[in-house]
């Protein structure tokens, strides 16, 4: 067997669980979910195996078959296999099969628990198409399949109301940013004439070293005659829209924290760790296609995010919605760093990132589930001695989110930061500082609330432990999240951007920070301050005493600064206003006068040619050499 | 004279007469079960005889170019015994609403019509032409009015009867008049000569008579007031055996006199074929959106399907050719397979209502998945035979469009598409009626004997196989269409 069959395997063993598992074994809870563990599990090792065989860099770094050919047009189903791909790779299969196991834990005593796992095997199977994918229209269909099983998980819990309308909006607000990542894949291909990545590549290369800067491409673009610049930034900015929908940045981020009704395997699995990086990863993926203006506004919006995201996590009071104002927030960083020109940051905190993002939330699920299901940390509180696992390991995943040196979180914030000072955006650099100071405060308030101090109600006194199928994960989470951050990830993702990029050693790794020293020491005072600040006010803390320090800004970060409902009077409302129109259009003049017309007077027609059969064989003789006689005028008459 | 070019002919009437003899020695009750022996020779026949090299497929011409074996008969003559293959096992089916007995005459009559059927095929000339064509009709005559005792049956066959005899007339009267102008019957010899008599207009008239009655053996407008009668009125199989083999029959002789015998005149008619092709696609689907039997809405989309063959003669081109084989292709495991099922679950029943299809989807779920498939792939819906069928048929008139610049071949092609429309109601009616019929009354299931369950599955392979991987029968129907030339 040739190794290039491996991706394919890796690629379609989730298709065929979930397949499975809806058409055979769903009335089997227990053999549906070895299933679709055993799927993903199975892809992990076939990854680990192709990488050892093969490197990151295989010397055949493209295998496709020829899916259809339109005219000029002609679109493969294939995969790409690099760096960047194979980390990802490792990263879906890895943490997603570590949150398959815990769900087994988690899910164990829901009905739905087969369906379950149906979906999170498709949505494994959408995951890893959008990451092998070789070219837009592939990636396009693979995106849109993450969004439909997003849909189906956010929704899981249908019975009720807020899953379904958080469902829908999930969905509703990612197609908004789809349909300007499909525009701009038109766009790709109207300017540039391919959809493949390895392609498109070329051609900008290409044009950057042909001294004809006006080329061949500006007759054939639709929007208008712009010079070639403009068009690239149109391009990158319509891709980009699709990013601000699956990574939820401002301001289409207001699906993410409703997102959180689902699961919370989900939530670590899709929100966190693997779906909402997708967009993150699309942008590395055709970095060459977005110049200096594209990215420009890339960063700014990123860094708006983050700032925006962290400050709404500090009034946050549900453990969920705080672990997913924070993963906004991170989001923005990776999408902030991109803009920067710096795919190495970006890529290596987004691995960073899934690590210990999953780690926490699954850690949250625990604590959830070892309280029956209450979520507000203010009911919590004395769990130390009670979950101990679950304590030990959201501490670790706390100070690597914080960044606080050696943990992984550390080394990927501070490449971030590195960044941007290197790349002289000062505004950006002071934001992301500040950021980290927030990230750090509103962590440690969950901490201190949730974990430390009394218990305050009566099920955080009779909180468990959870068992070993879902603490178990969590301890090998723990541990990358631990030491990610000095295990070559830079070294991969470096040498897919740059050339002449040289590895480091594991030493080399642990102290690249201090050669940037600047940087590493604003990022461990910020961390330092936001610490501090939350010590002081929630340690043994019964309410929270911010809201009283802050008077009006505190209750607008509380109400996530009134998003939603800015949206519900102006987008909503002028869309259910354009809806009710067409609503009246279709009802009266399209289904009752077109369709109404057309479909009478056809069955009218049929009723009246029946009368000409009247099974009277002397009216059948006539009419037939009436049909003669008609045939010969025609013929012979004129 | 190469006489083995007809061995097939002659074997399948030697089966037919033995089929006759075989009343005398089988006693009654026993003789459904001639039926088998019956499809296992044919089955012979077509797997020795018509296969790549068997006996029976070599090229050539007999009886002074009479009689001609090419890839277009060849193509016919496997068509025809498949097609006499299934109809034999509905009729086996069938025997128990026949007179005692009978049945072993029944099938000899089918074998028969096939054999009028295989000599059509090879027609070279206008009294093969005629001789086959009357060997087909008048079997047909005591077919359609086989169940004696049915007062329906026997109006359908003196209706069948009278009408057909008014269109062999004009027939064989057409015959003459082209006789006697151009002094010629065989198609290939009146071909050098017929450009001549272009402007003749008793020439004109000969063929437009020749026209009127294979427009009736095929139901083409204005021709076709006699199918839903007759489809409704004669038993099943025979029914059934009229929508495919009669029909091709009509269509291999209607190729060869249209685009052999007289080429010339045909491209002048382009025209009428247009207007008459699309006037039998509108009637015949208009006509079925009120239906409520069963066998009659079959009828009238017999008609409607006649009409979209016919897209493929107006288009007068190779490729529309081949589609017009194709399309029949599909088209036999479709009705086969339509009517296999309306002869099962209607045996009991009074009636030929839509309605008593009701509670079939409990009943027997093999035989509602199969009428199913068979109205989605009479719609002309993907993956099914009726799907690529019409995507060709609809493909060659665009082509012809495009080249010559006629934009009746638009509007043809439009009218085509709003038929396929009008369909899909009176279809997913029967659908509907499967799967969602709230009345109904009978829910025992349905026994199905071993030889009723593979022709049924005979029927949902070829559907499926036609629509999904049409090149073999499509180089089959482009080999056959060579022969015709333009």
């Amino acid at each position: 067997m040739k190794l290039e069959v491996l991706p394919w395997i890796i690629l379609f063993l989730p298709l065929l669980a979930a397949t499975v598992i809806t058409l055979f074994t769903l009335r089997c809870r227990t053999t549906s979910a070895l299933i679709s563990i055993g799927a993903i599990v199975t892809g992990f090792i076939l990854t680990i195996a192709f990488i050892g065989a093969n490197g990151f860099h295989p010397a055949v770094s493209e295998t496709a078959v020829n899916w259809l050919s339109i005219g000029g047009l002609q679109i493969d189903f294939g995969l790409k296999l690099d760096a960047l791909s194979l980390m990802m790779l490792l990263i879906v299969t890895g943490v997603g099969g570590a949150i398959h196991i815990y769900s087994f834990g988690y899910m164990h005593e829901d009905k739905g628990m087969a369906r379950f796992f149906a979906f999170m095997s498709l949505f494994t199977f959408s995951m890893l198409g959008v990451v092998l994918a070789n070219n837009f229209l592939m990636m396009f269909i693979f995106w849109e399949l993450v969004g439909v099983s997003s849909y189906l998980l956010i929704g899981f819990w249908f019975e009720k109301p807020s899953a379904g309308d958080a469902a829908k909006k999930a969905f509703i607000t990612n197609r908004l940013g789809d349909f300007g990542f499909l525009l701009g894949i038109l766009a790709v291909w109207a300017f540039l004439g391919s959809l493949n990545f390895s392609a498109l590549q070329d051609r900008i290369i290409e044009h950057k070293n042909s001294a004809n800067t006006i080329g061949f491409f500006l007759t054939r673009f639709p929007l208008g005659d712009f010079s070639f610049d403009m068009n690239m930034t149109i391009i990158g900015l319509l891709l980009f829209c699709g990013a601000v929908g699956k990574s939820a940045q401002f301001p289409l981020h207001v699906w993410l924290p409703d997102a959180m009704e689902g699961p919370t395997p989900v939530s670590a699995l899709i929100h966190a760790a693997t779906m909402v990086a997708a967009g993150v990863y699309m942008l590395c993926r055709v970095l060459f296609l977005l110049n200096a203006d594209a990215l420009h506004v890339i960063a700014y919006i990123g860094g708006f995010t983050a700032l925006l995201a962290a400050l709404i996590a500090v009034q946050q009071n549900d453990i969920k919605r705080i672990l997913a104002y924070s993963t906004l927030s991170q989001l923005g960083y990776m999408v902030m760093a991109v803009g920067l020109s710096g795919p190495t940051p970006a890529m290596f905190h987004l691995t960073t990132h899934a690590f210990f993002k999953a780690l926490l939330f699954l850690g949250a699920g625990s604590v959830i589930h070892g309280l029956h299901e209450e979520q507000d940390i203010w009911k919590m509180g004395g769990l130390k001695k009670k979950m101990p696992v679950t304590f030990w390991t959201f501490i670790i995943g706390t100070l690597a989110l914080s960044g606080v040196p050696p943990f992984s979180g550390f080394y990927s914030k501070d490449s971030i930061l590195a960044q941007a000072l290197n790349t002289k955006n000062y505004l950006l650099f002071a934001v992301a500082v500040f950021v980290a100071a927030l990230t750090t405060f509103y962590m440690f308030r969950l901490f201190f609330v949730a974990f430390l101090g009394e218990a305050r109600t009566e099920k955080a006194k009779h909180a468990h432990e959870s068992p070993k199928v879902m603490t178990l994960p969590l301890i090998a989470l723990a541990v990358f999240a631990v030491i990610g951050g000095f295990i070559g990830i830079t070294n991969n993702y470096g040498s897919q951007f740059f050339v002449e990029h040289e590895p480091l050693s594991v030493a080399q790794q642990a102290l690249e920070p201090l050669h940037n020293i600047f940087p590493m020491l604003l990022g461990i005072s910020a961390v330092a301050v936001g610490l501090f600040a939350a010590f002081t006010l929630y340690k043994n803390a019964a309410t929270d005493p911010l809201p009283a320090k802050l008077g009006g800004l505190a209750t607008a970060m509380k109400n996530r600064f009134y998003f939603d409902e800015l949206y519900e009077a102006t987008v909503i409302r002028a869309h259910d206003f354009i809806a009710a129109v067409a609503d009246w259009i279709d009802r009266w003049i399209i289904e009752g006068a077109c369709i109404g017309l057309v479909r009478g007077g056809t069955d009218l027609t049929g009723r009246a040619l029946r009368l000409a059969q009247t099974g009277n064989l002397q009216t059948y003789a006539f009419l037939f050499v009436l049909g003669v006689a008609l045939l010969l005028y025609f013929v012979l008459g004129k | 004279m190469n006489a083995s070019l007809i061995s097939l002919e002659i074997s399948v009437i030697g089966l037919g007469l033995v089929l006759m003899l075989a009343d005398f020695f089988v006693p009654a009750e026993r003789r459904r079960f001639i039926g088998y022996a019956a499809i296992a020779a044919l089955g012979v026949l077509l797997v020795a005889g018509l296969s790549g090299n068997g006996s029976c497929s070599q090229f050539g011409t007999a009886f002074n170019g009479m009689f001609v074996n090419d890839a277009l008969s060849l193509f016919f003559k496997r068509f025809f015994i498949v097609a006499a293959i299934l109809v034999l096992f509905m009729a086996a089916e069938f025997s128990d609403r026949l007179a005692a007995g009978s049945i072993a005459e029944y099938y000899s009559l089918i074998v028969f019509a096939l054999a009028g059927m295989l000599f059509a095929a090879s027609s070279n000339d206008f009294t093969m032409l005629f001789v086959s064509i009357e060997l087909i009709t008048i079997t047909f005559y005591v077919l359609v009015s086989f169940q004696r005792g049915k007062l329906q049956s026997l109006e359908a066959g003196v209706k069948y009867l009278i009408l057909g005899a008014l269109s062999s007339a004009f027939m064989v009267f057409g015959i003459a008049l082209i006789w006697g102008t151009t002094g010629k019957l065989n198609f290939t010899e009146l071909a050098a000569v017929a450009p001549q008599f272009a402007d003749s207009k008793i020439f004109l008239l000969g063929v437009l008579f020749v026209l009127v009655g294979l427009g009736f053996k095929i139901a083409m407008f204005p021709f076709q007031i006699w199918a839903p009668d007759v489809y409704q009125g004669a038993p099943t199989p025979t029914t059934a055996f009229l929508a495919v083999g009669s029909k091709a029959a009509g269509f291999v002789l209607l190729l060869r006199v249209l685009f052999t015998a007289v080429p010339s005149v045909t491209h002048n008619w382009a025209n009428l074929l247009i207007i008459i092709s699309g006037i039998t696609i509108l009637y015949g689907n208009l006509c079925a959106i009120p239906q409520r039997n069963l066998k009659r809405l079959l009828g009238y989309s017999s008609i409607a399907h006649a009409g979209y063959l016919l897209l493929g003669v107006a288009a007068l081109s190779a490729s529309g050719q081949a589609a017009v084989l194709y399309y029949l292709a599909g088209y036999l495991f479709t009705v086969m397979a339509a009517f296999m099922v309306i002869a099962l679950v209607l045996r009991h029943l009074a009636t030929e209502d839509i309605s008593g299809l009701a509670g079939l989807s409990q009943r027997s779920p093999l035989l509602a998945a199969t009428m199913t498939i068979a109205m989605v792939s009479l719609a002309g819906i993907p993956p099914l035979a009726g799907f690529f069928g019409k995507f060709l048929l609809l493909k060659s008139v665009i082509e012809t469009a495009q080249v010559t610049g006629n934009h009746g071949y638009y509007c043809l092609a439009f009218t085509a598409l709003a038929g396929v429309i009008i369909s899909l109601y009176y279809y997913f009616g029967v659908v509907r009626a499967i799967y969602w019929s709230k009345s109904a009354t009978d829910l025992s299931p349905i026994e199905l004997s071993a030889p009723a369950k593979v022709s049924i599955w005979v029927c949902i392979a070829g559907m499926f196989w036609l629509g999904l991987f049409p090149n073999m029968v499509l180089n089959f129907a482009n080999e056959a269409a060579k022969v015709l030339g333009k």
